[in-house]
């Protein structure tokens, strides 16, 4: 055997000490204004819950970016598939965060509330047994998330052709990420100088799709999870910029490989093709969705079930829009802590464990 | 939405394999990673395995934080280790962890 110490690949991580040092770093570097934006949810509950915001120079922003994909999702999309939950004969399959997100009229919790079976699984893998111990009814699963959850889906879609449940349908709101981080470099008046990249989703793409973003003068830095690897990857970007070598780097190499995961890649190909989707606050931007490909359309939820969403609209007065694309902060928003709390949520990035006005007023808020 | 939680393989069963979490065994699929063997340390999302978890880049990340940590102070390793604080992660990988 070898001689390597044994890791749990997540005690090591979350020791302390280094962390000390890599504040240092960034409070010594030179003061100027620098924006960097992450997009990954889980990124976003890192910096609130452990200060990171707090503890960095006052020169760093971090603001957040659409990395949250419950919040990204449009109400038009919510609305279709909480339509879809009240058909008869219907089982509505969802991962837990969509269940308390509001739709125009209401929101999935509802929808069960006027008798929709809605059913909550933590695997798309749950979903296909559903429909497998139900053959009466019509599973349809709600598919929302990034690159990282779409190869899933995906292989649910393949399991249920393949194993002939034809009772077992996807409605995908799935979204990609590069594409909205493009157009959000091509809106007026957004001032990024940098991307903290999410870890999880570039286990799946790899590092090239940000490569255009590095080339156009952004630094974007792949980052884990723990703090002393976002306080590692700040100081990464802030290299960058220093040295105007503007480069896509991988701080997360214990978990991603630059080429990403390409067994996942071509199971999310080979069931999804890219499509324009609407993104809450982002509007819609081309090829950033993802789309059942004809072969397996009597698996697609979105053509086999007819609904009318056409009344959707956003919730009033909620600034989610503004604050996915780091325009604004939770505090700009007048509902803030005042008619909009975890309890209450207007807006989905309150209700969200990943959301951005959760996390302000779960770490950052105080009465 | 994207948490993933590293997981090691215990057996495989053609697409299905157990894992183990924190001491708990579970169902995962390694369909998305055909790669993983027993002993192999994944990344777990959503009930599949999405990547391979590389402990050579792992203790290369440690060791550049162990160098960061307070001289004395406690390194970038939590658990047992030798009492001198060098818990070790400086020892080259050793051939057999390819
Ligand atoms: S505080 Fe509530 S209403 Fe305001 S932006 Fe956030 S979710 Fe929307």
């Amino acid at each position: 055997m070898n001689n390597l110490p044994v890791l749990s690949y997540l005690d090591e991580f979350r020791a302390s000490g280094p962390a000390g040092r890599l504040l240092d770093r960034l409070h010594r570097r030179p003061e100027r204004p620098v924006r960097i934006m992450e997009v990954c949810g889980t990124h976003t509950m890192a910096i609130s819950r452990h200060g990171i915001r707090q503890a960095s120079p006052a020169w760093l922003r971090l603001i957040s970016g659409p990395g949250c994909p419950v919040c990204v999702t449009s109400n038009y999309d919510i609305d279709s598939f909480i339509e879809m939950s009240l058909l008869p004969g219907v089982i509505a399959a969802s991962f837990g965060d969509m269940l308390k997100v509001p739709g125009t009229r209401m929101g999935l919790g509802g929808a069960r509330a006027r008798g929709a079976r809605v059913e909550i699984v933590y695997s798309t893998l749950d979903a296909l047994r559903l429909a497998r111990e139900n053959p009466d009814c019509k599973v349809i699963f709600f598919g929302v998330g990034f690159e990282t959850t779409a190869p899933t889906v995906a292989a649910a879609i393949a399991a249920a052709r393949q194993s002939g449940a034809s009772n077992f349908f996807v409605y995908s709101a799935h979204k990609l990420v590069p594409p909205a981080l493009s157009a959000l470099c091509r809106m007026p008046g957004l001032a990024v100088d940098a991307f903290l990249c999410p870890g999880h989703v570039s286990a799946i793409i790899g590092a090239d799709p940000y490569r255009p973003l590095a080339e156009r003068g952004i630094p974007c830095v792949i980052s884990g999870f723990e703090t002393v690897d976002i306080l590692q990857s700040l100081n990464m970007i802030l290299d960058q910029l220093d040295s105007g070598d503007c480069r896509v780097e991988v701080e997360y190499a214990r978990g991603v490989r630059p080429g990403g995961n390409p067994a996942a890649l071509e199971m999310m190909n080979s069931v999804f093709a890219p499509c324009d989707a609407g993104w809450r606050g982002l509007g819609t931007i081309p090829a950033s969705g993802l789309t059942i490909r004809e072969e397996f359309a009597a698996h697609d939820a979105a053509r086999v079930f007819a609904v009318d969403a056409s009344y959707s609209r956003e919730p009033a007065g909620c600034i989610c829009g503004a604050i996915l694309t780091g325009q604004k902060i939770p505090p700009d928003c007048r509902r803030f802590a005042r008619t909009c709390t975890p309890d209450h949520p207007v807006g989905p990035c309150m209700v969200s464990s990943e959301g951005t006005c959760a996390a302000y007023y779960q770490y950052e808020f105080q009465d | 939405m994207c948490l993933a939680v590293p997981a090691k393989i215990i057996e495989t069963d053609g697409q299905q394999a157990i894992v183990e979490i924190g001491g708990l065994r579970k169902q995962a699929s390694i369909v998305l990673l055909p790669e993983a063997v027993t002993g192999d340390y994944v990344l777990l999302h959503a009930g599949f395995a999405i990547s391979m978890i590389d402990k050579k880049e792992a203790l290369e990340t440690l060791l550049l934080f162990e160098e960061l940590a307070p001289p004395g102070g406690r390194p970038g390793l939590s658990g047992p280790g030798p009492e001198d604080g060098d818990l070790g992660l400086k020892e080259t990988p050793a051939a057999d962890d390819e």
